[in-house]
Order: C-alpha cells, then structure tokens, then sequence
C-alpha cells in the first residue's frame, strides 16, 4: 500500500534535490578542477586558467612526484604512524583521566578539574611553551615532539570525564569493588566497554588533529625525513612564497619553482587517502557530532 | 569543539602578533644572553683560552670535542646527512668539532629565527640576511661580537674579507656577522624576447622609445599576447607599482625615491624631492600612454607577480627590473621547452650609470649569544669558507656524483636538477661562497661577463646599509602608505583619467598624510648616515 504524497511534499522534494544538487556541485567543483588541474599541460594552465575539464591531457605533473616517491612517502609514513600512536595514547590518557576525575570519591578531583580547566583559559605563550619543548625536554628535531605536544587536551579530558559520569553509574562501580574488582579492572573490564561512542568521538577528534597537523612539524623538526605529511606539502607550496617575499630587494638566486601542476597533483596525494577513508568512518563521526554537541 | 577553536583562535592570535612579538623577544634575547652568558665573560673565557693555548702551543687549544649547530633557512638537500658526515670527518680530524646544520624551512623563517634567538636554545652558527632582520637583531644583542674572535681564531678568513665588508657589517663599531665575499648585482633592466625581436625586425630595446617601439611592434604582430605581467607591490614606500622601474634609467638615485626623496648616486647629500617635481608629472604621462597602448593589462593593479610567465609564453617582457641573473635564468628554463626562444636584457644602469653590488649584509653567519664556543664556530667558519674541499663540498656535492667540471671550468649537473639529491646551491651555502673555489653553469656565462664588467665601475650600495629608524613618524607613515595605494598606485600604473589632475590630488593628499615631516625626518636621518660613511 503507498501512503499518498500531497503535492506540496513533491514539490519541497523537487526544490530540495535542485538546491542540494547545487551544494554538492559546489561542493565538488574545487576537487573536479584540482584534479583536472593535475592532469592539465602546465603551459597552458599558466596561460589559459583553469578549467574543470583537462586541456591536453598529461600524467606529466604525477611522473614528476613520483621519480622521488620517498620523500612522499616518508612524510605518509610519519603522519599515519603519528596520527595512530598519539591518537591511541591519548585516548588511553585522555579516558583514564576522565575515569579518574568523574569518581566522586576521588578526594581533590575539584581542584584537579579546575587546574585542567585552567589551561584552557591562561596560556605561557609561544615563546614559553617553545622553550619548554626544545630546551627544557630537549625535544627539537625529535619524532615526539610532533606526537607529545597534542595528546592531552583539556577540553577533551572535560568532555571525557562528564562522558563517564553521565553513562557509567556510581552503583555500577560499587558493586565491582564489591565483588573484588582492583581499580584498574574496573576502568579496563566496566567503563571501557560502557563508552565506545565516547572512545569513538575523542579518537576521531584526536586523529584527525593528528592528521591535519602541520605546526609541530614547521616549530620542532628541522630534518626533511621527520615532516608530517601536511607541513610536508604546505612547506612546498608557502615556501616559495616566502622566499620571493624576502628576496624582493635582493638577487632572486635559483630555488626551484613547483610548477601549478605539480602543486595540483600533490594536493590529490595528501588529500586522497583521507577522502576515501571518511565513507567508513562517517557512521562514526556523525555519532561523535551528536555527542559534542550534546555533552560538550 | 568551542574550546578547539578558542585554542586554535590563541595560535592565530600568536601569530598574528608575531611583529610584536618579534620585537619582546629581541628584548628577551639580550635579558637572557645577559643572564646566562655575560658578553664580557664569555670574552674573558675566550681570551683566557687564547692566553692557555698560546702557553701551550701555537694553535688554539681544540683539545675539547664540540658538537656544534647550524642554523639556516631554506630546505635543505636530500644528501645533506651523507655531506654533514664527510664534512665532520675532516673537522674533527683538523678542529676537533663535528657540525649539524639545521635548516628551518622558508615557512615561518623569521618567526623561527626569533624563537630561537630569544629562547637561549644551543645555536653556534646562524645565517643571517637584511630580510632576516639582521640589523635588528645584531643591535638587539643576538649575536656574539666577533671583533676580538675573529683575528685570534680565524686570522685567515680575517685577512681574506676586505676591510669593506667588515665595516659594513658592523653595528655600532661591533662585527656580529661574517660576510660573504661573492659579488652579486642588482642593476634591472628590461627583460624581452630576442627571437621576436629578430622575427619582426624590431629595433633593439636601448632607450625608452626603443622599448616603446618593441613592444608596439610586437603588439602589432601578435596582437592576442599579452605583453607584460605588471603588477601592484604593497606596504612599500618607493615604486608601487612593478612597471615604474623602467623610469630609473632616467635618473641617477641611490634609494629608489622613498617618500619622493631622491638621493643622487653620484652625490649622496643632494637630495630633491621627486614626487613634487615637473619631471614626475611627465613621467606619470608616459606611464599613462604605455598603458593606453595596452602595455600592461588594464586589470594591472589587481594581478600578482607571476615569475614564470615569460617562460610558459604567457607574457614576453618584463620591464620589472629583472637583474642579469634572471636572464641568465630565463634562457636555462626554456633551453628544452622551447628551444627557439631567447631572451635578453637592456640594463637601465646602460642609460644611467648607476650600477651597486648588494650590500655586504646580504648574506653572512653569525654567532648567536647562546653559543657556548664561539671561538670553535669561527674556526669551523674559516674552514667553510677557505678550506677548498669542504667548501665546494657544501655548496655543490660530491665531484663525480652530484656535479662535474668540464674541460672549460664549468659546473655540469650529473642529476636532473629538479630532482636532484644535491643540486647547485643545494644547502642554501649563499652565505660561504668563496668567489675563489666558486663554479657556475655555463647558462651563467652571460652574468658572468656582465659582473666582470660590473666590477670595473660599481660604486656602494648606500641603500642597503641605511637603517631607517621610523618610530618618530609611524603614524604619517601609515596614513601616507594609504595615500600612495589609493592615489599614486593608478598614477604609476597610467589608470587615470587626467595625469595632471590625478598628480595634484596625490600630491594634496600626501601632504595631508604628513609627507612633509616624514621626509624632512628622513633627510636629516639620511644625511647623518651618509656623513657616518666618511
């Protein structure tokens, strides 16, 4: 039996599906040229624009990166092997600490939660905060210090902690202490299990930091093998940039010029792996939206 | 995710203060040199040691291993690790010190540089450049004074760089740089296409009626090309517009007319006021019928410099003062693409004379305070700069692997340079060319010729050395800055109506803005710094 569609149903639909169409073409559109771009003869591309279909086709700007796939490579490596390790760490530390705090017999948990809080409202600063990690921890130039710097947040250990408050009861707690369960089984055998959205939305917050992050790298490494991904590309993109800038009263000396092509086809490279892991993680993500604005 | 978002809003914020910051953290920098290391002590140490060793033995004492870092802007190259090993292999066998060289990236460089300066973090050696704020940051104390160091450790490179370039790196009588020696050329000129030239039978670009009739013929010829890519440069306060360059070859200036004051090369203390002048008004005129001729776009003031239009064929001239290098440049980018095309130059220092090497400034390596053993980083200098293996070692690679010497004495890339894991120039070594050891390609032959001949009748780059000290008239400086974009700008790119009407409300409008107490500040400053020159 087919329930009846008035009239006006049908044409909210057909406005809907035009202008939702429209989004997603605008959506679209900026990929569709980046990678019609990366196809394109860069010539022409400089002399012509852009345009969504490519003129004279040309795998020449992909060849190009891939004769020294390595370096590419390497940064792939160091952002994936990053994003993974800190965004397990800090999940682990992050949820241990909401535990932690969200235990009312947990006798100065007031103060603790506020002294959390209270980074998130006064900061020492860049300078501080640089001399702390490079002189103080003597982290320059070192893989941890792209991994450490990101894996506690404040906010995150506050949304942690009313995460477990709200959804593992006191009794529950109780009761395992009873039946002769130590702290540590508690957390690892009762609130673990209880929270996966909780896990779900931290660690999807938590990893895509970690993939997007370029600072730590442009503050703390100075060896081209230990860039992350992202600064790895905006390093190639800004860095001419940079240099023409500093260089518009003196003698350009020869650094080499990405060609608009090459740029094109390195934007495909970083954002593809990404683009095609968000149809499996989106059933997550929208979850951990709900949850953030929810409970945050 | 608010609070994200606060977070990130604090980074930005940061970053956003940097200038600010830059100018706290100079502050801190000389607060913690002072407190960690005394500039007089650490002199004492020196000298003490100096008094050890020379008890001992002739040499200075190197009996103590040092591991020391480099600080450098730029990326690095991809054989760096492999080059560092057979430089500290020869260092520590002949200075008993090994060597890192930390390259910074040109992401964030100055940001960086300040960071590092002020937060006290082990440095030895630092690249220093006029766009890193070098003279800021020598007066600021970042930098150990090398004027006692410098003769007792490094006599040879003492000797080798003129006296010249000593006293022009100094700071208040104090060296805090090393200069580099290589003479490099800044005199523009007129870019253009040698094989169109030749195809249409143009008249060769001498003069400003023959560049008129070049780019004329050339129009006539092709008329879809575009001719030039000219374009707006912003927050400077001499041209502000790429094109105008072309009027230097009129005029004989030592500062590129800032705030309209122009200092007479041939006689730093004359100085005239430009923009008030009838020739500035003709020259507007000139502008304004080379734009109506469609010399440049006339969407002019809102494009960006392109660097590689001329090669991709989107323009086919540059009246942007391009320097005898960019030829140089040009010719190699296209010697594959498009063999057929040539380019060539007419140097507006031809018609004016006025021709000046950069300034002894423009690359150098310095010693930041932090430095625990200045003594061994001014050894580690001198032997990167005069030790002929280890210099051409870190400025062109490995003989054999990365580059060869043909029979003629040039440079020959054995890798695609694109690719290549130790191009020419490859550690950013501008600051330790030694003009002695230094091996070019033979795109270069053309510069080359053109320094030579530059060499002969140079004079003194005055403008480079001058160190405009604005905070009396920072206010009048940014209204007029505003002035300048909003009416000098169409001027200079010849988009007005009416030449004479346009030049009379800009010249309204500055005085308005306070040109007049900016420029007498400037002339008096100008000509105290001039006098301080002899």
């Amino acid at each position: 039996m087919k329930i009846k569609r008035g009239r006006e149903t049908v044409v909210f639909q057909i406005i809907a599906m035009v202008v939702l169409a429209v989004c997603a073409l605008i959506s679209v559109l900026p990929f569709l040229i980046i990678i019609s771009g990366s196809l394109s003869n860069n010539e022409l591309i400089s002399r012509e624009g852009y345009s969504i279909l490519p003129k004279q086709l040309t795998p020449q700007a992909y060849t190009t990166i891939l004769r020294i796939p390595e370096s590419l490579l390497t940064a792939y490596r160091v952002t994936i092997v990053n994003t993974l390790v800190g965004s397990l760490t800090g999940l682990i530390c992050m949820s241990m600490a909401g535990y932690v705090l969200s235990r009312k017999n947990f006798r100065h948990r007031n103060i603790i939660s506020f002294l959390i809080y209270f980074t998130t409202i006064f900061g020492g600063g860049l300078v501080p905060w640089y001399i702390m990690i490079s002189n103080t921890l003597h982290l320059k130039d070192s893989l941890l210090a792209i991994c450490l710097p990101l894996i506690m947040s404040p906010f995150m250990i506050i949304l942690m902690r009313t995460f477990i408050s709200n959804n593992v009861p006191d009794s529950l707690v109780e009761s395992c202490r009873i039946d002769g369960a130590g702290e540590f089984s508690i957390y690892l055998h009762i609130v673990l299990p209880l929270i996966p959205s909780g896990l779900a939305t931290i660690g999807l917050f938590l990893g895509l930091m970690y993939w997007n992050d370029w600072y730590m790298s442009s503050m703390f490494i100075s060896t081209p093998a230990k860039f992350e991904l992202q600064f790895y590309l905006y390093n190639m993109l800004s860095g001419f940039e940079a240099f023409k800038q500093m260089n518009t009263a003196s003698v350009t000396e020869s650094v080499s010029i990405p060609s608009e092509t090459v740029k094109l086809a390195m934007a495909v490279f970083v954002t593809g792996p990404i683009i095609l892991l968000y149809p499996f993680v989106q059933r997550f993500f929208i979850s951990g939206i709900t949850i953030g604005a929810v409970k945050g | 995710m608010k609070r994200r978002n606060a977070l990130r809003g604090l980074i930005v914020m940061a970053l956003a203060i940097s200038p600010a910051l830059a100018a706290l953290t100079s502050c801190a920098s000389s607060g913690q040199g002072a407190a960690t290391q005394p500039p007089a002590a650490s002199q004492a140490t020196s000298s003490q040691t100096a008094e050890e060793s020379a008890e001992t033995s002739a040499g200075p004492d190197v009996s103590q291993r040092v591991d020391l870092e480099f600080m450098m802007i730029g990326d690095g190259p991809k054989d760096l690790d492999r080059i560092v090993g057979m430089v500290n292999e020869k260092t520590l066998e002949k200075l008993n010190c090994t060597i890192k060289w930390n390259y910074t990236t040109f992401t964030d460089a100055m940001q960086k540089y300040n960071l590092a300066l002020s937060s006290g973090q082990n440095l030895d050696l630092i690249y220093t450049a006029p766009f890193q704020n070098y003279f800021q940051l020598a007066k600021s104390g970042a930098f150990h004074s090398l004027n006692e160091i410098l003769p007792t450790y490094a006599p040879e490179l003492y000797a080798f760089v003129p006296e010249g370039h000593w006293k022009g790196v100094s700071v208040n009588g104090n060296i805090y740089t090393i200069p580099c020696t290589y003479k490099q050329y800044l005199c523009g000129g007129f870019i253009y296409r040698k094989d169109l030239r030749e195809k249409f039978n143009l008249p060769v670009p001498v003069s400003m009626d023959t560049i008129e009739a070049y780019l004329l013929g050339v129009k006539e010829n092709m008329p879809e090309q575009l001719l030039t890519n000219e374009f707006p440069m912003a927050g400077v306060y001499q041209f502000n517009f790429s094109a105008i360059n072309v009027l230097s070859m009129n005029h004989t200036w030592a500062n590129d007319v800032i705030y309209g004051i122009a200092a007479d090369y041939n006689n730093p203390n004359q100085l005239t006021d430009y923009w008030n002048s009838d020739q500035f008004v003709e020259e507007m005129k000139l502008m304004k019928k080379w734009a109506d001729m469609g010399f440049w776009s006339r969407s002019a003031l809102s494009s960006v410099e392109d660097m590689s239009a001329m090669e991709n064929g989107k323009t086919i001239a540059r009246l942007f003062g391009g320097t005898v290098n960019s030829v140089s440049e040009y010719n190699a980018a296209v010697e594959t693409t498009h063999p057929d095309w040539e380019f060539d130059i007419f140097l507006y220092s031809d018609i004016n004379k006025v021709v000046y090497p950069t300034h002894p400034t423009q690359d150098g390596i310095a010693v930041p305070i932090a430095s625990k053993h200045p003594d061994r980083a001014v050894m580690f200098a001198q032997e990167l700069i005069m030790d002929e293996e280890i210099n051409l070692l870190t400025n062109y690679g490995i003989k054999g692997e990365h580059y060869d010497v043909d029979a003629d004495g040039w440079y020959i890339p054995l890798q695609d340079p694109q690719t290549s894991s130790f191009p020419w120039d490859g550690m950013k070594s501008w600051a330790w060319r030694n003009p002695v050891y230094m091996l070019f390609p033979k795109t270069d032959q053309y510069k080359i010729e053109m320094y030579a001949k530059f060499d002969e009748v140079a004079g003194y780059n005055y403008a480079a050395g001058f160190q405009e000290d604005y905070t009396n008239y920072q206010t009048e400086r940014a209204a007029l800055g505003t002035v300048m974009t909003q009416y000098l700008q169409p001027l200079h790119a010849g988009l007005v109506e009416d030449v004479d009407a346009a030049v009379a409300t800009f010249r309204e409008q500055a005085k308005l803005a306070g040109l007049e107490t900016i420029q007498q500040q400037y002339t008096e400053q100008w000509l105290a710094y001039i006098k301080s020159l002899e």
